[in-house]
């Protein structure tokens, strides 16, 4: 019997990953929020330790207006342009 | 867009039929249950029923760049047990998740377990010999089991959508098998829900919904719309149901007969429905699960509807987020009501007509 299968193959990415940074020593963090509750206020406490331990400054906080769906690329754009590194996490 | 079909997908695997559903299951093609062996004769059946080339991309996964063909779905249609005739319903509800609004990603993965709710409404469903009377939600019906689970199937099988993986949901819920309904037209007092999507007469229409949980919505003691109504909308705010997204009310004909004798029309219905389903503010703040945000949403710059009462969180933004179907047997006061898996606007529900290209290039 001849079945076909009822996957189907995935385009094929070229991504890389960024070169990690060597210190986080009094860099620029920005915060990407979800829209879900608590999200705002443990990214914030987050980024608080990373400004009380290694001097860090924090950038205005990035959102997503649709938790459930992937961060607009324009997003991702602006935030690389004015920061060194992002940290974002689930709100609820 | 064409997606060529290669043939090394091919299988040859034992003539067997155990054999042949023991392979898809070891090739983890399945929801759990036995699936038909998707033969090449059986799909290529199935592919009658489409006008345009097999290779034809009808939905894309925003994340991965997975793409389901026409020729995806039949494969998973056959597998799910659809005669041929079903697989418009199919091609139609797939391009209606497809569209942006939907987000199929985001509701197919998230913690909230929903699963897409397929209401097909208007003269397919007789054609079809679909199930929009006793025991709507439950067993028995080919068109509606086969055509709700082909949805899972292509979210398993072609958008890798897999339980624990990629699909993260906390509890899941029964949908997940399969989620679909005709709309009763008999004794159905009001204009079908094809009729309100303005489609041209005649033509059917595939609604789908992001839907959580059913809720069963017991009032045999009610005598008015009000009291009727009044226990559906109480559903609809309960604590762990009211948000901001929309509704699903399936109201069964009992209750049908109650409300349009009185001579309330759909809209009325929808209405109703909305102004009564809230809560205060005070007592969401109790239970912590107010967001200034939500009511900033809904009440800010004069609000979203004048229907809003100041200081409550009403389920929905307008009356007409509220989707509302006739269904079920003549017997019984039992109206359903299912939440939206997004507690805001991150999914939004989506109708396509079925079988037919409207204003279509």
């Amino acid at each position: 019997m001849l079945l076909y299968d009822p996957t189907v193959t995935g385009p094929e990415y070229n991504y890389k990953r960024a070169a990690a940074i060597q210190s986080i020593e009094g860099k620029k963090i920005g915060i990407l929020e979800n829209g879900k509750l608590n999200a705002i206020k443990m990214l914030e406490e987050t980024a608080y330790l990373f400004e009380q331990k290694h001097g860090c400054s924090i950038e205005p906080i990035f959102s997503k207006n649709n938790a459930g769906a992937p961060v607009p690329h324009e997003t991702l754009s602006l935030a690389a342009e004015n920061i060194d590194f992002l940290i974002t996490g689930l709100g609820d | 867009m064409l997606m060529p079909i290669e043939a090394s997908r091919i299988h040859d695997v034992p003539d067997d039929p155990i054999d042949a559903i023991d392979y898809c299951y070891n090739q983890g093609w399945t929801d759990g249950l036995p699936v038909i062996p998707p033969s090449v004769a059986r799909v290529d059946e199935m592919l009658t029923y489409e006008g345009r080339p097999a290779e034809t991309v009808i939905a894309s996964h925003s994340v991965t760049g997975f793409e389901c063909t026409i020729h995806a779905a039949a494969v998973n249609a056959v597998m799910a047990g659809c005669k041929p005739e079903y697989f418009p319903v199919i091609v139609a509800a797939l391009d209606a998740m497809n569209q942006p609004e939907f987000n199929f990603h985001g509701s197919a993965a998230s913690t909230g377990g929903s699963a897409p709710f397929l209401v097909v409404s208007g003269p397919m469903t007789k054609d079809l010999d679909m199930n929009s009377d006793v025991n709507l939600f439950g067993p028995g019906n080919r068109a509606n089991t086969t055509i709700g689970r082909t949805i899972r199937l292509v979210l398993l099988n072609v958008f890798r959508m897999i339980p624990g993986v990629s699909d993260k949901s906390t509890q899941g819920n029964p949908g997940k098998y399969s989620f679909c309904i005709a709309e009763r037209s008999r004794g159905n007092p009001w204009p079908l829900v094809c009729e309100e999507q303005k489609y041209p007469e005649g033509v059917s229409s595939v609604t789908v919904f992001a839907g959580g949980g059913f809720c069963n919505i017991e009032n045999h003691g009610a005598n008015t719309p009000e009291q009727v109504l009044g226990s559906i909308a109480d559903a609809m705010a309960n604590y762990g149901c009211i948000t901001l997204g929309q509704s699903a009310v399936v109201l069964a004909p009992e209750h049908v007969r109650i409300i349009s004798a009185a001579g309330w029309d759909r809209q009325q219905v929808k209405e109703y429905l909305f102004t009564k389903a809230y809560r205060h503010v005070n007592d969401l703040k109790g239970v912590g699960k107010f967001r200034q945000r939500d009511y900033d949403r809904q009440h800010s710059n004069g609000g979203t509807s004048p229907l809003l009462i100041e200081n409550q969180l009403h389920r929905g933004l307008t009356p007409d987020d509220i989707l509302l179907v006739v269904g079920g047997g003549d017997a019984g006061g039992h109206s359903s009501f299912i939440p939206s898996w997004s507690r805001a606007r991150a999914s939004l529900m989506q109708s396509k007509p079925i079988g037919v290209c409207i204003d279509c290039d």
